[in-house]
């Protein structure tokens, strides 16, 4: 129907887009490059290049180790453990029962709490001494335990992982139950007619048919988990020690807490690149899976 | 109904109660907390033992509440607005022309949903100056309209290429009508429902984002309620009692839940676009 010239004038509709994602997205990204070379604090205008010295700091420091260990953690366990919940209460919510939407709303709430609430809320749950669960532990005679989560070194990543889950275990529920709705029941059905007991439905029917849900829950988590930043930013400042660092966050803080912009845009470029290649191993592995299944 | 499916019915029921209630319960006693005097200073756990609003009416006072609440309200509507005509429009082409331009358009501008806000953030500052752009309470709306880009673009091109076919444009192109013509008045319309979807998806995130607004906005009656509760947490020579903080909690959580609550349907399926449609 469109001649070609029609065509080309189509593209004009990209530029507003386009424009703003190049200025302020893009190039800022390509900007990178050249303070990582630098040693610009921010402030002063005039700066020097030091070739690779930022990287090389940054490879002899324990910062970098850490933060990619945490980020790794990080994303690992919600990805799994995220989904894997979300999935177990979608399969539930899917039964054949009343209240459905009081129960989906209800596992829904916590994601619409700005992070910043959500993580003032759960730094009172976790508090010692009067916190929700120390007072919790408390009334049920376990106040000898310990509940200094977030103090704690060993305890304080995963306290906070444990919120990023409460806080967007909603978005994948609602995903992963219309996904399951697609199910036809026909086919759950004859499978039973045949004799495949609950995990082989699971297994074999269900599952697939899920393909895209699980595809882009999984996507979502990855990219989210890798990018985290909010609740070490909001609960713990990073600590204690840097054993809540993840990747951004340590960027952010080399950034604007230690004036090390030039340090914090190589700490920055490395990050982007360890984000990038495991999402593309991730969705490559995925789309795969997707078109097999 | 036999005996046994009851059982079944029941006991799912207790099952999803029980996590609800697990699920809920720091937010039930910060409501509780909210509803207590400032002074009352009794166990949280001992929940709804008092009922006043005199910790919201001092949370209200203090951190400006309608102030914040109109600040936000603007921030999210215009950038949201944004988002909608820039996204749909930039979809258009990506999802009817078929070349390696649209389609390199559409992997690229998907890309940017793998970058961290925060990196970009350290040269953008620079950039946003550089372009004598003045920083303040409204540069944050750059930021929410580019960050929302590559999610919404997704959507719509994805919708347009699956339902939106080429057809549906030929009448008002026999008549005449002209690229731009038959964008707003058919090819819009029609895509009402991902326009509901980034409208949702997009309009959450931007009301609840504190960084972007946290960096550029200084004075503090400019700031959205996120950042009003930031300044009110952090607020050492005047520090809030406990049951005050959780009352600003609560304030700065119930438009959205008003919201949610008022259009559920909406919410659900505005989350759900993208994962059915593929």
């Amino acid at each position: 129907m469109n001649s070609a010239v029609m065509k080309k004038a189509m593209y004009l509709f990209v530029l507003p887009a386009l424009l703003f994602y190049c200025i302020f997205w893009i190039f800022p990204i390509l900007k990178l490059f050249q303070y990582s070379l630098t040693d610009y604090n921010g402030y002063v205008q005039s700066f020097d290049y030091v070739g690779f010295d930022n990287f090389k700091q940054l490879f002899g420091e324990e910062i970098l180790g850490a933060s990619i260990k945490n980020t790794l953690a990080y994303t690992a366990i919600t990805v799994v453990l995220g989904n894997a919940i979300a999935l177990a209460l979608a399969i539930l919510l899917n039964a054949n029962i009343r209240a459905k939407g009081f129960y989906r709303s209800a596992f829904y709430i916590p994601t619409l709490f700005s992070a910043i609430v959500v993580g003032f809320i759960w730094s009172y749950v976790y508090m010692p001494g009067d916190g929700l669960i120390a007072s919790f532990f408390a009334k049920v005679g376990l106040g000898g335990l310990d509940t200094n989560f977030l103090g704690s070194y060993s305890k304080a990543l995963y306290s906070i992982i444990a919120v990023d889950i409460w806080k967007n275990i909603g978005t994948s529920v609602i995903i992963f139950l219309a996904g399951l709705q697609t199910v036809p029941n026909e086919l759950l059905e004859a499978g039973k007619i045949d004799g495949a007991g609950r995990w082989k439905l699971f297994r074999f029917i269900t599952l697939p048919m899920l393909a895209t849900s699980v595809t882009i829950n999984i996507t979502l988590s990855v990219i989210n988990g890798l990018k985290a930043f909010d609740f070490p930013f909001v609960m713990t400042n990073g600590g204690p020690g840097i054993s809540t660092n993840t990747l951004i966050y340590a960027m952010y803080k080399m950034a604007f807490t230690d004036q090390l912009f030039g340090k914090a845009s190589a700490l920055g470029l490395i990050s982007f690149a360890i984000i990038i290649a495991i999402t593309v191993v991730c969705v490559l592995t995925l789309n795969k899976k997707e078109v097999s299944a | 109904m036999t005996n046994e499916s009851r059982v079944k019915r029941l006991s799912t029921h207790a099952i999803l109660l029980a996590l609800v209630f697990i699920n809920l319960v720091p937010l039930l006693i910060v409501l509780s907390s909210s509803l207590r005097s400032p002074r009352n200073m009794t166990n949280p756990l001992n929940w709804f033992n008092e009922f006043t609003l005199e910790s919201f009416e001092s949370a209200y006072t203090r951190m400006h509440f309608p102030v914040a609440l109109w600040n936000s309200v603007v921030l999210t509507v215009v950038s949201v607005a944004f988002v909608v005509l820039f996204a749909a429009m930039a979809a258009y082409p990506m999802a009817r022309i078929k070349s390696r331009t649209s389609k390199f358009l559409y992997l690229f501008f998907l890309a940017g949903l793998v970058v961290p806000g925060q990196m970009v953030l350290i040269p953008v500052i620079q950039m946003i100056k550089g372009l004598g752009i003045p920083l303040g309470q409204y540069t944050p709306i750059l930021m929410f309209i580019t960050c929302s880009l590559p999610f919404s673009t997704f959507l719509y091109t994805g919708f347009i290429r699956s339902g939106v076919p080429e057809e549906v444009e030929e009448a008002a192109y026999i008549d005449g009508a002209g690229l731009f013509k038959r964008f707003w008045q058919i090819v819009f319309p029609l895509l009402l429902p991902v326009t509901v979807s980034v409208i949702i998806t997009q309009g959450v995130w931007i009301w609840n984002d504190y960084f972007f607004n946290m960096v550029f906005i200084t004075k503090a009656l400019d700031a959205p309620l996120p950042v009003a509760m930031l300044g009110f947490l952090g607020d050492q020579q005047n520090p809030a009692q406990w049951n005050v903080l959780f009352a600003a909690c609560i304030l700065c959580a119930l438009p959205l839940l008003v919201m949610f609550f008022a259009l559920q349907k909406y919410f659900v399926g505005g989350l759900t676009m993208g994962s059915v449609k593929g």
